[in-house]
């Protein structure tokens, strides 16, 4: 390998600066960002999709037909089990996907890649690249949630074109589970920590957010549980996109999306300050 | 001031560029600017001026607070008190817009190791919104200019060590800086590509860039600094031209010879005699004197023969200034 130590070097044209300011403007810079992730990530698009899009599909055909043949004598907000169940599917592979991303790979970008040590020495500020994370998130959600969706429609789960509006819902699902991962984040000290996060926090939320059973059938007092949490705003809000409102959870189901959109502003918003404070 | 031959090289002098803009505000302006890691107070009220087209050397052992400190310069990291003014503007409240126009080459190799040596200059480019085709010629320039035209689709992790140092002096200037934040741009490589970098940096010191060097190597911050700065636990102790700073703290002349040899020389040199400064680290001894004359009277008078009479180095004021502390 020669290294040209004694060629002399090309001359480098001296630079003219125009006056005013050579920051791009913040939606560039958190536009950036996000590039970089499609940039980077995109080659192992179809790895990450896999089990984003797989799960949910085997859950389908082992529980929503398999399990569900033994319950077709009962009605589950007015469906067969399976058609109960596309709504909550999405919810969760919106989940994962987002806890992952925001979670392991957070983190792994954070620690060992230090990936963020050197996007912090240009024009983005640490606001700029944690909006840039969570935008990224909100997209793997969008496009997870569009696959998976594609999938429901081929089983005739998915009632159009309102299903069109899908990869919106998943979205707002998959940035509000990255702010909460954010915030879970920037409390951890080691990847072995997010264990807690997992078991203790999303694994509950899946079983008790409405895709395993219709939150009614909750003893009365716990009922208000899944109401406070992101996930069965979600998946109601899936639901009132595939099923339509007369397959519903509870009767102001027309708010969860309302309700989402706020808990995705609110988590998105404390996550990132978070963050913020642990680069 | 007349020199011997056998003097160190002077130090540059400022470009005709500096000199034009003499008028001009410094690039960095640092006044008592300090920084707290917890209870430790890594940079403890520094106060340093770095005037345009120059380059500024920052010396100090590990843990002086370099890194920190360039850090807070190139508007990374928050300054716990002091005032701090880089190209004009305070880093503080304008972090975005001193980053767009600083060039920055951290203490470590951070890359995309996914991604080849093009796409990696091409995201970089991106977060300044740099973009199109004079981009990609600068893109070209640069690498020709680091000498890595013909590794562009090379993988990350197949490159050298000295490779990767240049692919990231490239990056640095991928936005055309004003200011050069170099973090041990050197370390860990070998002759040939240490001199292969500095030939690039003296050349941009003479288009009129302006740069900030921290470095553990004498060597290199004598023969690219104007100024240079000795920063010991948080504090700037030392700061002038790298010839002055030796005039200044040292005699002109010293022996040097293997402590363990002759223990009766060190004896009798501990003393100080003859107006000769003794000074030891590790198993090295130095005798330091204004004149040549008798220091090689005592390479005679005591047969030393690992000994060697040379003119006192940057790296003799450092070890004066910071070595009793390493010690300790
Ligand atoms: N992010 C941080 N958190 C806590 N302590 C820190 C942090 N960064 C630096 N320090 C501490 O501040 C001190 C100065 O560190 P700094 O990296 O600035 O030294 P340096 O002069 O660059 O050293 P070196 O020559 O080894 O690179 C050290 O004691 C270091 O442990
Ligand atoms: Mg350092």
């Amino acid at each position: 390998m020669s290294d040209p130590a004694n060629a002399p070097a090309p001359v480098l044209r001296a630079p003219a600066h125009a006056a005013g300011p050579r920051r791009p403007p913040a939606y560039r810079r958190v536009a950036a960002v996000w590039f970089r992730h499609v940039r980077v990530y995109g080659n192992f698009f179809v790895a990450n999709a896999t089990p984003a899009v797989f799960e949910p599909i085997f859950m389908l055909l082992a529980i929503g037909y398999g399990l569900g043949a033994y319950l077709n004598k009962h009605q589950f907000n007015n469906q067969q089990y399976a058609a109960y169940m596309a709504a909550g599917l999405l919810g969760v592979t919106c989940m994962y996907t987002a806890a992952f991303e925001a979670a392991y790979g957070t983190f792994i970008r954070l620690r060992f890649q230090k990936t963020y040590e050197g996007m912090i020495a240009t024009p983005l500020t640490r606001r700029d690249i944690f909006l840039g994370e969570l935008l990224w998130c909100g997209t793997k959600g969008a496009l997870f949630s569009a696959i998976v969706g594609a999938v429901l429609c081929l089983f005739g789960h998915v009632r159009l074109p309102w299903g069109l509006a899908i990869p919106f819902v998943g979205f707002l699902c998959s940035a509000a589970f990255g702010g909460l991962s954010f915030v879970v984040t920037s409390f951890v000290n080691s990847m072995n920590h997010f264990q807690y996060y997992f078991t203790v926090v999303l694994t509950p939320m899946i079983f008790f957010s409405g895709l395993v059973f219709p939150v009614k059938d909750l003893p009365d007092g716990m009922k208000w549980v899944p109401l406070s949490l992101p996930l069965f705003h979600a998946i109601e809000s899936f639901r009132l996109l595939v099923a339509g409102p007369a397959h519903a959870s509870v009767p102001w189901a027309a708010w969860c999306p309302l309700i989402l959109l706020g808990m995705c502003i609110a988590l998105g918003a404390l996550g990132v300050k978070r963050m913020m404070g642990r680069l | 001031m007349s020199r011997a031959a056998s003097e160190p090289p002077p130090a540059a002098q400022p470009t005709a560029t500096a000199s034009a803009d003499a008028g001009a505000p410094p690039v960095v302006e640092c006044d008592g600017v300090v920084r707290r890691f917890g209870k430790l107070t890594a940079v403890d009220g520094v106060t340093l001026h770095i005037p345009r087209g120059i380059c500024y050397a920052l010396l100090g052992p590990n843990g002086a607070g370099k890194t920190t400190l360039s850090r807070m310069i190139g508007a990374v990291l928050p300054r716990d008190g002091g005032a701090l003014r880089v190209l004009g503007l305070d880093p503080g409240l304008e972090e975005s817009e001193v980053k767009a126009r600083l060039g920055v080459v951290l203490q470590e190799n951070l890359f995309d190791d996914d991604l080849n040596v093009l796409r990696n200059l091409e995201i970089y480019g991106l977060f300044f919104w740099k973009r199109g085709p004079a981009f990609r010629a600068k893109v070209q320039e640069l690498l020709r200019f680091v000498g890595l035209e013909e590794k562009e689709k090379m993988g990350i992790n197949e490159l050298s060590g000295g490779m990767k140092r240049r692919l990231m002096i490239a990056r640095a200037l991928l936005n055309d800086p004003e200011l050069l934040i170099l973090d041990e741009p050197t370390t860990g490589l070998d002759p040939q590509v240490r001199h292969a970098i500095w030939a690039r940096l003296r050349q941009l010191k003479a288009s009129g860039m302006t740069i900030l060097l921290t470095t553990h190597y004498m060597d290199e911050a004598a023969q690219l600094a104007d100024r240079v700065g000795i920063l010991h636990k948080g504090n700037l102790i030392a700061e002038d031209r790298p010839d002055a700073l030796v005039a200044k703290n040292l005699p002109r002349w010293v022996l040097e010879f293997d402590a363990l040899e002759k223990p009766v020389c060190v004896e009798a040199l501990e003393k100080n005699p003859d107006g000769a400064r003794y000074e030891r680290h590790g198993d090295r001894a130095f005798a330091f004197h204004a004149d040549e004359a008798p220091l090689s009277g005592w390479i005679k008078q005591y047969d030393l023969r690992t000994a060697l009479v040379r003119p006192s180095s940057l790296e003799d004021v450092f070890l004066k200034l910071t070595g009793r502390a390493l010690d300790e």
